[in-house]
């Protein structure tokens, strides 16, 4: 149980700089995930919290202590890694015992706390075998009963479930955020996987190109992306973007995205920006959706398309549709049967349609009502 | 069909052709070992012969005379006290070193390990004038000392290379894993590394025996008559009033024993020892 701050920490190989004045505070027993792209400088963060890779700049908090310097040993984490790392030559009990051994904790202790992380993780029957003999998922619970024998103050994930298949991710994805309610320590989680980040997360970082793009908690960076970076990688399916020009006509201000096809800016953005405004729409799938299904939105706008690609998910389906000049996924929930070529009307729901500045990225933040 | 069963009589007299050639060879290559092994067991007047004897009455008199009579247990013993010492030597630097060429990133690194291994390309030849003015003039000169540390900074090389090799090979997660769970880098090398580098520390521990082993310059040349190791003694043998036929192939015999059981031994072993890292 420990704070974790980061203060203008940043990492540079030679001429290559891999992270760039992070600045970060985890409080208590809160569970935050490091999301982007691979090469974002996520993982490089985690590894300068346990100490792995030296810092470059600024200063590692955790508890009241500054590590900077202090080696992997003494800074009191544990660290799960994407390929388990258990050592192959210790059995089940050994490599969970491993770390107390190394800290010299008196054998009838060492056997208690084994029992009790194998309690946690269903690994009673394992103890004794060898980690050649376990299966993925198994594995990577021993590897979560190492880092929890030892009690650190903070937990490191580095995509511990990207080696699973899909199923055993999701399930061990559940195990550890039971895991997290029982041991209740800070973890820091780092993933590509923007699904775990919003299912493990009490706050998500997003990072791209070594910077913060984003905090905040799953909800407020769904529906209040920064910028068309975050707003594109958080959900599925990815939220559809078109570039428009705002202009002024005698019904108010509208979204132009080509010579025939526009819409209204919404109330909630009208004040934010002024007519020749270059700027990118975001619409989520769910917020454009088949007449019929779904009550119709307060602020909309309507228009119709032949549907050129069907994706039934069971509970909804995906449909790909013409959107002015463009092409964008329409979200239909308790779906019927749908034809490719069919013609439908669409309902966009105005009030979640998010505007960023074309040039810089960032978002147009809306009037609060 | 008759395309086909052809194809097999083909296949088939390149399988008969390949056998062949396995035996020759092997013929060819065994062929002085077994003139060895004979001789070793034969009679004076048998190994001088004009005529080569097929058959022959065995006798151990030859072993007599070099290992009873002769000073060879001498040089047996001090084979294996130089060959085990420089071994153990060449492992308890050598696998710091090694570790240390697979985790470290130290400025000139490179250097340094191309400066290592040329010091095991260097012709025998020139450096043992220099080592043995160096060990004449601190007095170590014809001692085993002298020769297992000549042995050693001959074979070091080596073992860094191989043991290197097979260092890079155990995954860095697992010395990382140990840093984070509180293992010093000692600890970590100690408890996590060499434990799992076992098969390539036997492997390598053994090729350098072999190699301090058959080594005979440096023992020549270092080991003078107090530390004559049993690769240096044979050219006593041959002598002004002949050479001992018998008992050099007797010595011979018993010379080639652990190399055949080491072999046998690291036969699985050695290829992966050899080529570690090589592929993969």
């Amino acid at each position: 149980m420990a704070k974790v701050r980061l203060e203008n920490v940043s990492k540079v190989y030679g001429d290559v700089v891999a992270v760039r004045d992070i600045d970060l505070e985890i409080d208590h027993n809160e569970f935050v995930v490091l999301v982007g792209p691979s090469g974002c400088g996520k993982s490089t963060t985690l590894r300068m919290i346990a100490g792995l890779e030296e810092i470059s700049g600024g200063s590692i908090h955790i508890g009241d202590r500054v590590v900077n310097d202090e080696p992997p040993r003494m800074r009191n984490v544990a660290m799960v890694f994407q390929n388990y790392a258990l050592y192959p030559h210790m059995s089940v009990r050994e490599n969970l015992a491993f770390g107390l051994t190394l800290a010299r904790v008196p054998r009838r202790e060492i056997d208690l706390k084994v029992a009790e992380a194998a309690d946690i993780l269903g690994l009673d029957e394992l103890l004794d075998r060898q980690p050649a003999q376990l299966s993925g998922g198994e594995r990577q619970r021993v590897a979560m009963g190492r880092a929890i024998v030892r009690h650190p103050d903070v937990f490191l994930f580095d995509e511990p479930l990207s080696n699973l298949d899909a199923q055993l991710r999701t399930q061990m994805r559940t195990e550890i955020k039971r895991l997290h309610r029982k041991v209740k320590t800070t973890v820091v989680y780092v993933t590509h996987d923007q699904v775990e980040a919003m299912t493990l997360a009490d706050r998500v970082v997003i990072m791209r190109a070594g910077k913060v793009e984003q905090i905040g908690t799953p909800d407020n960076i769904f529906h209040y992306p920064a910028n068309a970076f975050v707003a594109k990688f958080i959900g599925s399916p990815p939220m559809n973007m078109f570039d428009a020009v705002v202009a002024e006509t005698t019904d108010g201000k509208v979204l132009r995205v080509d010579s025939d096809w526009q819409l209204p800016v919404p109330r909630h953005l009208a004040t934010r920006v002024e007519a020749g405004h270059e700027v990118v729409i975001g619409l989520r799938a769910d917020d454009i959706t088949p007449r019929g299904h779904g009550m119709p939105p307060r602020e909309g706008a309507v228009f119709e398309s032949a549907v050129n690609i069907v994706e039934p998910l069971g509970s909804e389906t995906l449909l790909f549709v013409n959107f002015g000049p463009s092409e964008t996924i329409a979200k239909m929930v308790r779906p019927r049967t749908v034809q490719e070529g069919e013609t439908l009307s669409f309902d966009v729901n105005l009030e979640e349609l998010k505007l960023f500045d074309r040039s810089s990225g960032q978002a147009i933040e809306r009037t609060r009502a | 069909m008759s395309g086909l069963s052809h194809r097999r009589g083909v296949s088939r007299l390149l399988g008969r052709l390949e056998l062949v050639v396995i035996w020759v060879v092997t013929a060819v290559a065994l062929a002085p070992f077994l003139w060895l092994m004979v001789t070793a067991f034969k009679h004076r007047t048998d190994v001088m012969s004009p005529t080569p004897k097929i058959l022959f009455s065995p006798t151990l008199s030859n072993f007599h005379e070099a290992f009873v009579i002769g000073p060879f247990t001498t040089n047996l013993i001090n084979s294996l006290v130089t060959a085990s010492a420089s071994t153990l030597l060449c492992l308890v630097l050598g696998l710091p070193a090694a570790y240390a060429f697979s985790r470290f990133r130290v400025y000139g690194e490179k250097h340094v390990f191309f400066y290592v291994l040329t010091t095991r390309m260097a012709p025998g030849i020139a450096l043992v004038l220099p080592l043995y003015m160096f060990f004449q003039s601190i007095g170590l000169l014809g001692t085993l000392t002298a020769v297992t540390v000549a042995q050693t900074t001959f074979n070091l090389a080596l073992v860094v290379y191989l043991m290197r090799n097979f260092f890079n090979d155990i995954p860095r997660e697992l010395d990382e894993a140990a840093l984070t769970e509180g293992a010093g880098e000692w600890q970590v090398f100690t408890r996590i590394i060499l434990p799992l580098a076992r098969p390539g520390i036997a492997v390598t521990a053994m090729i350098s025996f072999l190699f301090a082993w058959n080594e005979f310059l440096f023992a020549f040349m270092l080991g003078g008559t107090g530390a004559q190791t049993l690769p240096a003694a044979f050219p006593g043998l041959v002598t002004p009033h002949g050479t001992y036929w018998g008992q050099l192939a007797a010595a011979s015999v018993v010379v080639s024993i652990p190399v055949l059981i080491m072999i046998w031994f690291i036969q699985r072993h050695l290829t992966r020892g050899l080529t570690f890292g090589a592929v993969k």
